[in-house]
């Protein structure tokens, strides 16, 4: 079955494309009629994909990063659309699941969408790449951030998180600014998690420091004794746990427990608010975090947050910010291209120069990375337990 | 000395859900997969409970047993409601049937919670007071402590019950032989909602416990436990109270050591690979060949 789909897909392509041509050529009486790929429906919508979870254990991150896009859908289409033509979100759940997510990915090609801002889980975003790439689907990706991702080199594949490299970086300039010399890394063995460890480890372990500990845990568990255990005999200088919140907030408080004294640095993954609420009073003091700049850190951006709360009916929270610029770049990218056509917009992607985000100005690198990693530094409001610029990192 | 004292904590969270798998298979011969979702219910009800009354943030011990009380009588209830509908009705089916329908009642469960409270995990809102000091190498803190108390004086009165009062001497033929039970004039049906009334009670109340020990609950929470419950259950022997209690504690250490020895992310390759042992090399579990007498 594997081998075989995507070459009944191709053969129906074809069909599709000659079909098309036929009716083009009848239509307008030559093949110059078609303004791209997508000739057969240029009056509907222009409809663009997104995967993210909505069901499982990651599936309170779908709804953020669902109205974040939906919110700039709406933005632009009360702006006239892209080209003349409305902007249409779908969305399906991808459950943090690499087979739901490549069933759904599947059903979003034979939707007809000419663009991906999905992609949350780097372990289920990962095998929806070749989908939409032989689908000539460009895809740009708020908050999957693997270099697994880019690492394949697929034309269509544009992260506009930063990497797992640069958000190491971001956390191996903040230990040795903190003047740590003995650090620790625990991951949960999801794809991003593992992948920022490691990348972690080799920054830290080149920039001198000594890598004491590498520990992974199971997500998804409550007991995490024997690493809180490990970390209070090893007593390394800082600690940077790269998984998610929930398991992040009972490390911090075993560990504590059990006489870890060091410091905290948590991964973006758990950074929210829901991390001190689990960690529980007086055990965030130490707690850090390497994050890309939301809009409450950032002055300003309380119109857009008043306007999502107004969409959602709820705070966005993370990834929210990512998605809703992941569809404004997709729109800017078709806007300069005029066309839905895979490479001319994939092409316009290239081309962006300093476009405006909610992380900075943005351009890409040749890899399809952010030029900028924007990592900044996070700690814990004691008084709210919501996470707030700390450092910015910027000497 | 360290390894030790965090199995024996974990253990009794596995041994308090386990005797209820163990006792419900030990009477009707069902696995009852929506167990561990018991246990997930328990920590929400909790939940419920204090945020209906907007507590938040306190650590009291009086506070969490009434909690855990009222969790415990709401799960037991829930426990009952789901034999009589989901079980009862197929207690004369294939076993297979009646296995499937367990399934689709975890699903249920897990699935409406995270419809009435979101996806997101929740912190709970009482949490034990965790100083902790130095005890002959090992770091106790009081929670533990409160902890592996509530847990014991549970499973006393669990034992009690079952070898002391007509209830439980009814339990003990059922198990034996529910038609010659019948013929006795056991009350079958009564019974058998006393043992998942029971059953259903402890798992609540490992889940308050949980909530309170850990701090945070999510819907997906006890579906992991009861596996572990189940594995504790079979280890001890399924069926057999005191092997289900032996049966998580010693669960609870060998992943305490394993995860140690291994790392821990070799926990649960640990644990399920002991299951398979036991099932292939003494299928009945430890105390399981020894006492005629199931239940």
């Amino acid at each position: 079955m594997h081998t075989r789909t995507p070459r009944i897909r191709r053969a129906l392509s074809i069909a599709a494309a000659i079909g098309a041509i036929i009716i083009t050529a009848g239509c307008s009486g030559g093949l110059a009629g078609g303004d791209g790929g997508d000739s057969g429906n240029s009056d509907g919508p222009i409809k663009i994909g997104m995967l993210a979870p909505f069901s499982g254990s990651e599936s309170a991150f779908g709804d953020y990063m669902k109205n974040g896009a939906q919110l700039a859908v709406d933005e632009i289409n009360a702006d006239g659309g892209v080209n003349g033509r409305d902007l249409e979100l779908l969305v399906e759940d991808g459950a943090c699941d690499a087979t739901t997510a490549v069933a759904a990915a599947n059903k979003l090609v034979t939707a007809g969408i000419v663009a991906s801002v999905g992609g949350y889980c780097s372990g289920a975003t990962l095998p929806t790449l070749p989908i939409f790439d032989e689908a000539g689907v460009p895809m740009v990706i708020p908050a999957a951030n693997s270099n697994e991702l880019v690492s394949q080199k697929l034309p269509g594949v544009f992260l506009i998180n930063g990497t797992g490299t640069q958000q190491a970086q971001a956390a191996v300039a903040y230990a040795q600014k903190s003047g740590a010399t003995v650090v620790g890394v625990i991951d949960d063995a999801t794809s991003y998690s593992a992948d920022l460890a490691k990348s972690f480890a080799d920054q830290a372990a080149a920039a001198g420091l000594d890598v004491k500990l590498k520990a992974t845990v199971t997500p998804g568990e409550n007991d995490y004794s024997s690493v809180a255990t490990q970390l209070a005999s090893e007593k390394p200088d800082l600690v940077y746990w790269t998984g998610y919140y929930q398991e992040g907030g009972l490390i911090v408080r075993q560990a504590t427990d059990a006489g870890y004294e060091g410091a905290f640095l948590v991964g973006d993954g758990s950074v929210d608010a829901k991390f001190a609420e689990i960690a529980g009073k007086g055990y965030t003091e130490h707690v850090l975090g390497t994050f890309t700049q939301t809009p409450d850190m950032i002055t300003g951006a309380d119109t857009w947050i008043a306007d999502y709360e107004k969409l959602a009916g709820g705070k966005p929270g993370p990834y929210s910010t990512q998605s809703y610029d992941a569809v404004r770049v997709v729109a800017q990218a078709m806007t300069d291209a005029k066309s839905t056509d895979f490479d001319k917009v994939v092409s316009a992607l290239e081309g962006l120069k300093d476009f405006k985000t909610f992380a900075g100005p943005l351009t890409f690198t040749k890899d399809h990375t952010l030029s900028g990693g924007g990592f900044v530094i996070v700690g814990i409001d004691p008084a709210t337990g919501n996470f707030v610029l700390k450092d910015d990192l910027q000497g | 000395m360290q390894l030790i004292w965090n199995g024996l904590i974990v253990g009794s969270f596995y041994a308090l859900v386990a005797l209820g798998y163990s006792m419900v298979y030990g009477i009707i011969k069902l696995l009852n997969f929506a167990h561990g979702d018991i246990y997930m219910l328990g920590a929400f009800a909790g939940f419920a409970t204090l945020s209906a009354f907007g507590i938040s943030n306190e650590s009291s011990i009086p506070l969490l047993l009434v909690i855990m009380l009222l969790s415990m009588v709401t799960t037991g209830l829930i426990g009952v409601g789901i034999e009589r509908i989901a079980y009862r009705p197929l207690r004369k089916s294939p076993r297979l049937a009646v296995l499937i329908t367990a399934i689709g009642v975890s699903f249920t469960l897990e699935y409406a919670v995270r419809q009435i409270f979101g996806p997101n995990p929740e912190a709970f809102p009482v949490r034990l007071e965790s100083s902790g000091f130095d005890f002959a190498g090992m770091r106790i803190t009081a929670a533990q402590i409160v902890l592996v108390v509530i847990a014991a004086a549970l499973m006393l009165v669990l034992a009690h019950i079952v070898e002391r009062t007509r209830q439980g001497r009814a339990m003990r033929a059922i198990a034996l032989d529910p038609q010659g039970a019948q013929l006795m004039g056991v009350n079958v049906n009564r019974v058998i909602a006393t043992v998942f009334f029971i059953g259903s009670a402890l798992a609540g109340a490992a889940g308050v416990m949980a909530g309170a020990y850990y701090g945070s609950i999510d819907f997906l929470m006890g579906f992991i436990i009861g596996l572990k419950a189940f594995t504790a259950a079979v280890i001890g022997g399924i069926g057999n109270l005191y092997g289900a209690m032996l049966g998580g504690l010693l669960l609870g250490l060998l992943e305490s050591f394993g995860s140690a020895w291994f790392g821990g992310e070799w926990r649960d390759v640990f644990s399920f690979a002991f299951l398979i042992l036991f099932l292939t090399f003494k299928p009945t579990g430890i105390l399981g060949a020894r006492v005629v007498e199931r239940m």
